[in-house]
């Protein structure tokens, strides 16, 4: 079989859930275990069928136990895998890490998990290879990455095993030390944690830990509870800033031990990578800050050396040894040194920018000796920071934009301290930063890209957020702003946004309004003659915007509006077109709730009516008209509770549906346009008792009155003639009907309690039933009893199925929703159906018509479908009853209290039956069964099977 | 100190497709035990992909604003990009960093190994700047460090990279950057001794031993910067020391960056640095710089320095005369430049016009396609040291054509391209003599020096520039 692997293990790794929609994670697992054993398979193609293995391990090992299997699977894949394909064994064994940690066999200790770690352990110690071609090596660096990973996720596991680590990375002299010294490390580290969380651990604990070289942690150390503690802060640094507590291992001075193990470790530092350097000196500066009794300056001997560096990571573990220790280590001279280099590194023109915004955002949370205030998070200056220093960092125009914001903010910080200190508004640094504003605005007005526009007004806030207090320059920049919105009116929603922002963040600050205000005066002020259809679209969205303020006077916008719907030969004159119209629409709708209506009230009036009679768009004409009634005939606080129900709920994001939001013009209606698509399942179909089975038993109760008429056939093969005949109508039977309940499920939401026009969906999972089609439900309501929801299923084949189902439902806000179901599963018994004789039949008849078709099934040569069986259990005869009668009641042809042998006739759309005669032998029940389609004899064993062990739970 | 997730997207025919990802699920297993009910699962590649270009500003480019993506509150300040990721609470998936060069943005997740709550600075993750190498390391590998985009071999690259990152990423922890040039040996055991083989040295060099110090100064209009270069040698840890030196009164070395191979610094060589005002007495050299070479060419050190007189003086003016405009360009080689180039021009872009100039010397090329009138003045200035540029240009209407926003008005300039052999503005040198090697193998020792321009502008001194020096002002 040719499956091209490359494109389906991109089109997994592209998207897992979608890639195990159309198969399931066991087969797909299953598929790729079967492969990795496949002996044709070439390696490289065995290397890709790892990769699921290692990103998504979770996925298709969802249990331990399957985790467990295909770590076994693994292991003997490794095993027989010859030595030559180092590459596979290296990915074997990065699958095997990621399977075990991540279905947590690593944490419950299991065997495989156990046996792994052996196995990665004899690799790591391996000496056969030392004069070879250096496979074996790449190997041992690939286990000692697994240990590695191993340590780091169920830390404390290979603590038993420091000396054995200590002495594998002094042995090594080729480039693998380095993956040595890693684990060693990180081991040490763990080691030392555990030991500061016990009580009463010192020096000569630590000093066994350094020596010891037992087992793993969980067999040693079995009732401790290392491995289970679910506490996760051994995961995470022990160097967190000023808030941060270490915990600290007293041990007095005395422990030489780790001292010699910590300085050879720093003697050969240098040896390693950058990026292991930096690791390895991280995870050092953890156990020095955890061993109180081993002095920071064991450090001072590598500091010049990494303080010259040109590495960020290796500057970067300076910075948290100085954040761990501050002035144990590092003098008052350092620090301001320390400091200097960050600000000459932040535009150090060798360096890239995403260095250089981690240096700059390394300043703003700078670990200073003496901290004055312990803000943990927030951006703070550290006070050596001088402008005089910070003028090195001023934005110019040829920054990129991430830069000059960042450079932006960091000068505003430096600058604001200048302003509050009084140095005075005429600090010539801020007025540096005012007018770099301005020249990023000149670049606006000539036509900057988009970039530009959206970093100028990103810049304007900041500026604003920092500075809104100083008149001068925000008064100036509302002015300019003015200007560049007449040139540009285009640039409308960015401003619009801005004073949003600004309003909305700036407590106490009215520069929003005021820059409203201001682009209100410059719109309706400006001559008419000069209007272009272009302008006034953005210029009736700044003025719908300016009319949601309250304080700001309308009469202007109004004398405007009635200036350019009424014609006049110097000025444009909207007359048609939808969109304008709705635009017009939009201003006077706000205006309709604004506090001083009262004063707009006449020439309000007259725009609508105008509208109302002249303009050339009939839909304009009737919701102006609507404005008009709604004016002249409500009172207003009528009218605001009429209006302003969808304005004030949620914010600008969510409207209410209802009379106001379909006047409202389009803004807004995205959301409401949008299907929007659950997190999880919010409702679920659950069976009912069938209706149709009630009415069934019911029917059969009236049956055992015998008051048969003599209408019906009594001979056999006239009543399967007569029984055969009804089926010439195809629809005739050919459909189940179950029903079900539509209940809310899953955590209380607020937002679904109320659910409307619910359009409930079911695609099939096989083609053994015909299409569903869809079902509506007008309504959900968690309060009141769910509503019943009857399903027509019309099988092609009768056999169990399960049903996908989705719903598109209307919140009570208007949102639109998407959501999916739990699946339906259709079990068996539920195709089941009573026979469907004609009306008139009584029971002799339906006898004989049984009699019949067992005995057309029981002549096999007649046709292949049919099949006979017999199904024995175990049951006493009461129990026998009991199980008919709750089972098979409606299907009963015979009398369940008279007869020895009982008749159990069940039809299943479209055209089978299964015939069961049911009779108490001595040593057991014997079920005999005939059907005319022997694809059925599966599914009704495994039902009896079920059905009878239940029973005899039951009675045991 | 680990990465959740790394992903490599490329521009192909003007959109952007995700042509790499990997997770690592045994630090997402970690991720999810440390940020306990605050944990945000990474989202599969296409989610990532449309939410990452969201926060560069790359979706939607034909709309002019969009509030996801333009709100002027979402400031990005600093490396880490914060992806909102849908659904309850605006759950959001931080810190993302990324990479944007040329066709390939690379962008990876590294842990947070902190409380989530509150946020910790990145200056506390030391995941982060492992990442931020890593990334640069790759786009390195990817890209190469020529100019020049070589699309056969990125793809073949990519093709690689599977395998390189089980060399230097295998489980989420980088180990290194990738090696650049021929793929890294296996690991061979070394010949002799005690002495351990340093694990960024791949291999061991075959062939003839030699050091080659190359200086070269790159040299700003405002400002200078330069870098040396350095290349081979054998043995395990060959110790070798450069030395810098300067000429008596030279202004000292600032702003010392140097290479991880260094293996000791002396703490006076790092006190200069161009953003604080040093007194006279400033440590002036020499430069002691003991390493042990890696195998491939690398930067040992970077300095800046702060030199009085730009090498070329120059006046640019443009003055506006009816329809027209008169330009005059004059550029004058200071006397302690070698008059000796590999070469020199000056670009005036012009955008719509006609031009017609005369020069003192040197060759006009105008240049249509790219609005551009290059001045090539060759190898040599005049005896004078001094040449000049009159003329006319005259625009021709409002055709549409390219214009740049930041050029408007009278804002103008010249660019200078130039290269000068066997010279350096700062006056260091490297002693051929002064290079110490102590190994046994007796290496061919050879230094060079040059000069390069580097964003060397004249702006026209009627308009305004659009750029101004915060120091200058301050």
């Amino acid at each position: 079989m040719a499956v091209n692997w490359a494109e389906r293990i991109s089109a997994f790794s592209r998207s897992p859930s979608r890639f195990l929609s159309g198969t399931t994670a066991e087969a797909f697992l299953a598929e790729l275990v079967r492969e990795l054993r496949d002996d044709r398979a070439s390696y490289s193609v065995k290397v890709l069928l790892l990769s699921p293995l290692c990103e998504s391990p979770i996925l298709l090992c969802p249990s331990d136990s399957v985790g467990e299997e295909t770590a076994l699977e693994l292991m003997s894949v490794f095993a027989q895998c010859p030595p030559k394909f180092v590459d596979f064994r290296c990915h074997l064994l990065l699958a095997l890490t990621s399977v075990l940690l991540c279905s947590s066999c690593m944490s419950s200790c299991s065997c495989a998990s156990q046996d792994f770690l052996d196995l990665l352990l004899e690799i790591a110690q391996d000496i056969s290879d030392i004069h070879g071609d250096g496979s074996l090596r790449s190997l041992q660096a690939t286990a000692c990455d697994c240990l590695r990973e191993l340590e780091a996720c169920c830390p404390g596991i290979l603590s038993q095993r420091l000396e054995l680590l200590g002495a594998l990375r002094q042995r090594e002299t080729s480039r693998l030390h380095q993956a040595y010294a890693g684990l060693h490390t990180l081991v040490l580290r763990n080691a030392v944690y555990q030991l500061t969380q016990e009580a009463g651990a010192g020096a000569e604990h630590l000093k066994a830990l350094l020596g010891g070289n037992t087992s793993f942690a969980w067999e040693a150390d079995q009732d401790s509870g290392l491995m289970n503690k679910k506490d996760s802060a051994i995961l995470s640094s022990v160097i967190l800033g000023p808030v941060g507590t270490v915990p600290t291992l007293q041990t007095g001075p005395d422990c030489k031990e780790l001292r010699s193990v910590l300085s050879s470790l720093l003697e050969e530092s240098y040896l390693l990578t950058p990026l292991c350097q930096a690791a390895l000196l991280h995870r050092l500066t953890e156990v020095v800050a955890m061993v109180p009794g081993v002095p920071p300056a064991i450090f001072r001997a590598q500091l010049l050396r990494l303080l010259g560096t040109s590495e960020v990571c290796l500057l970067h573990s300076i910075l948290m040894m100085k954040c761990a220790f501050t002035d144990s280590l590092f003098s008052a001279e350092d620090e301001a040194f320390i400091l200097k280099r960050l600000v000459v590194l932040s535009q150090h023109p060798l360096l890239n920018t995403p260095p250089k915004l981690f240096y700059m955002d390394c300043l703003l949370h700078f670990p200073e000796n003496r901290p004055i205030n312990c803000s943990d998070g927030d951006e703070t200056l550290p006070v050596l920071l001088t402008p005089q220093l910070a003028s090195a960092l001023v934005p110019t125009v040829f920054n990129d934009s991430t830069t000059m914001l960042t450079r932006f903010n960091l000068l505003c910080l430096v600058y604001l301290e200048e302003a509050e200190e009084g140095v005075g508004e005429d600090g010539r640094g801020l007025a540096y930063l005012y007018e770099h504003l301005t020249s990023l605005m000149h670049i606006v007005e000539h036509g900057g890209s988009r970039e530009i526009v959206v970093t100028f007004f990103r810049a304007a806030f900041l500026f604003l957020s920092y500075f809104f207090y100083v008149e001068r320059y925000s008064n100036s920049l509302t002015d300019k702003l003015c200007e560049l919105y007449f040139h540009h009116t285009q640039l409308a929603p960015h401003l619009i946004n801005l004073a949003d922002q600004t309003q909305d963040r700036l407590s106490g600050s009215t520069w929003g309004v005021g820059l409203l205000k201001a682009l209100q005066r410059a719109i309706t002020e400006a001559p008419l003659s000069q209007l272009t259809v272009h302008d006034l679209r953005w210029h009736l969205k700044m003025l719908a915007r300016v009319a949601e303020e309250g304080e700001i006077p309308q009469q202007n916008t109004l004398n405007f509006l009635s200036c350019i719907i009424t014609p006049s030969s110097s000025s444009l004159c909207v007359s048609s077109g939808w969109r304008l119209g709705n635009s017009v629409l939009g201003v006077c709708r706000r205006l309709l709730i604004h506090p001083s209506l009262d004063l707009l009230l006449i020439p309000l009036a007259d725009i609508l009516q105008h509208l109302t009679c002249h303009y050339g768009d009939t839909d304009i004409q009737d919701h102006a008209r609507l404005y008009y009634t709604l004016l002249t005939t409500l009172s207003r606080e009528k009218l605001a509770s009429v209006l302003m129900q969808g304005e004030i709920q949620g914010g600008q994001q969510v409207k209410k549906q209802s009379l106001s939001c379909i006047m409202a013009e389009s803004e807004g209606l995205t959301a409401m346009l949008t299907v929007h698509q659950t997190e999880r399942a919010i409702f679920k179909l659950v069976e009912v008792n069938s209706e149709l089975e009630e009415k069934m038993q019911a029917d059969h109760e009236s049956d055992l009155n015998p008051n048969e008429t003599d209408t019906c056939p009594d001979e056999a093969t006239a009543a399967v003639g007569a029984y055969r005949a009804q089926f010439n109508d195809p629809d005739f039977a050919s459909e189940i009907t179950l029903n079900f309940q539509l209940t809310h499920i899953g955590a209380h939401d607020f937002r679904f309690d109320q659910l409307f026009s619910i359009h409930l969906h079911f695609s099939l999972m096989d083609d053994h039933y015909e299409e569903l089609s869809d079902i509506s439900v007008p309504c959900l309501f968690r309060e009141r009893p769910p509503p019943v929801v009857k399903l027509h299923l019309k099988p092609r084949r009768p056999y169990p199925t399960t049903l996908c189902a989705s719903a598109i439902f209307t919140t009570q806000d208007g949102l639109s929703w998407h959501t999916n179901l739990p699946d339906i599963h259709v079990d068996f018994q539920q195709v089941f159906m009573p026979l469907p004789a004609p009306q008139a039949w009584g029971r002799a008849s339906k006898l004989c018509l049984f009699e019949g078709l067992w005995d057309e099934m029981c002549q096999e040569s007649r046709e292949n479908d049919c099949a006979t069986s017999r199904f024995c259990c175990q049951l006493k005869e009461a129990a026998l009853l009991a199980l008919v009668e709750k089972r098979f009641l409606p299907f009963l042809v015979s009398d369940l209290s008279t007869n020895k042998e009982l008749k159990v006739l069940l039809f299943l759309p479209p055209q089978s039956h299964v015939l069961l005669k049911i009779r108490s032998e001595e040593d057991a029940v014997h079920f005999d069964i005939a059907t005319d389609n022997w694809q059925l004899l599966s599914h009704i064993g495994s039902y009896l099977l079920t059905i009878t062990s239940s029973q005899e739970d039951m009675q045991s | 100190m680990s990465l959740r997730a790394l992903w490599i997207i490329s521009r192909e025919n003007g959109e952007n497709v995700s042509t790499f990802s990997r997770r690592f699920s045994t630090v997402e297993h970690r991720a999810k035990k440390l940020a306990g009910s605050a944990y945000v699962a990474v989202p599969e590649e296409n989610t990532v992909l449309q939410l990452l270009l969201t926060e560069l500003g790359l979706t939607e480019s034909d709309k002019s604003y969009v509030a996801l993506r333009d709100d002027c509150l979402h400031c990005r300040r600093s490396p880490a990009l914060e992806l909102r990721v849908d659904g309850p609470g605006k759950r959001t998936l931080w810190p993302v960093l990324a990479i944007s060069q040329g066709p390939l943005i690379l962008a990876c997740l590294p842990l947070v190994d902190a409380p989530p709550e509150p946020r910790p600075p990145l200056a506390n993750l030391l995941s982060v700047s492992q990442g931020l190498t890593l990334l640069a390391g790759l786009e390195t590998y990817l890209l190469g460090s020529g100019s020049k985009l070589d699309s056969e071999g990125l793809s073949s690259r990519l093709a690689m990279l599977p395998s390189v990152l089980l060399q230097i990423c295998p489980l989420g922890t980088p180990l290194d950057v990738p090696p650049l040039g021929a793929p890294a040996t296996p690991i061979v055991p070394t010949p002799a001794g005690n002495q351990k083989q340093p694990s960024w040295k791949t291999g061991l060099h075959r062939g003839r031993a030699m050091v080659n110090v190359a200086l070269i100064e790159t040299v700003r209009s405002m400002q200078y910067g330069n870098q040396s270069r350095q290349d081979l040698w054998d043995g395990v840890l060959p110790n070798v020391m450069v030395t810098l030196t300067l000429p008596p009164n030279g202004s000292p070395l600032q702003d010392i960056l140097v290479h991880p191979c260094v293996t000791s610094l002396d703490s006076s060589i790092l006190t200069a640095s161009s953003v604080d005002n040093c007194d006279g007495s400033a440590f002036s050299g020499p430069y002691k710089f003991p390493f042990s070479p890696p195998l491939e060419t690398f930067r040992l050190c970077s300095y800046t320095s702060q030199v009085p007189v730009p090498p070329i003086l120059g006046s640019y003016q443009l003055k506006e005369e009816e329809n027209q405009l008169h330009v005059s360009v004059i550029l004058k080689l200071h006397e302690s430049v070698k008059n000796s180039f590999e070469y020199c021009e000056a670009h005036l872009p012009f955008f719509n016009s006609v031009v017609d100039v005369r020069v003192s010397a040197g060759q006009l090329d105008v240049s249509k396609e790219k609005n551009l009138l290059v001045w090539s003045l060759g190898q040599k200035f005049p005896k004078s040291r001094e040449v000049t540029m009159e003329g006319k240009i005259s625009f021709f209407g409002p055709t549409p054509g390219p214009t740049d926003p930041l050029y408007s008005d009278l804002t103008a300039y010249v660019k200078l391209h130039f290269k000068v052999p066997d010279m350096t503005l700062s006056g260091c040198c490297v002693d051929q003599h002064s290079v110490q090697v102590y190994s046994s193998a007796k290496p061919r020792i050879v230094t060079s020096r040059e000069l390069q321009s580097k964003e060397y502008f004249i702006w026209n001194s009627t308009g305004t520039a659009p750029v101004s020096s915060g120091q200058m002002m301050l």
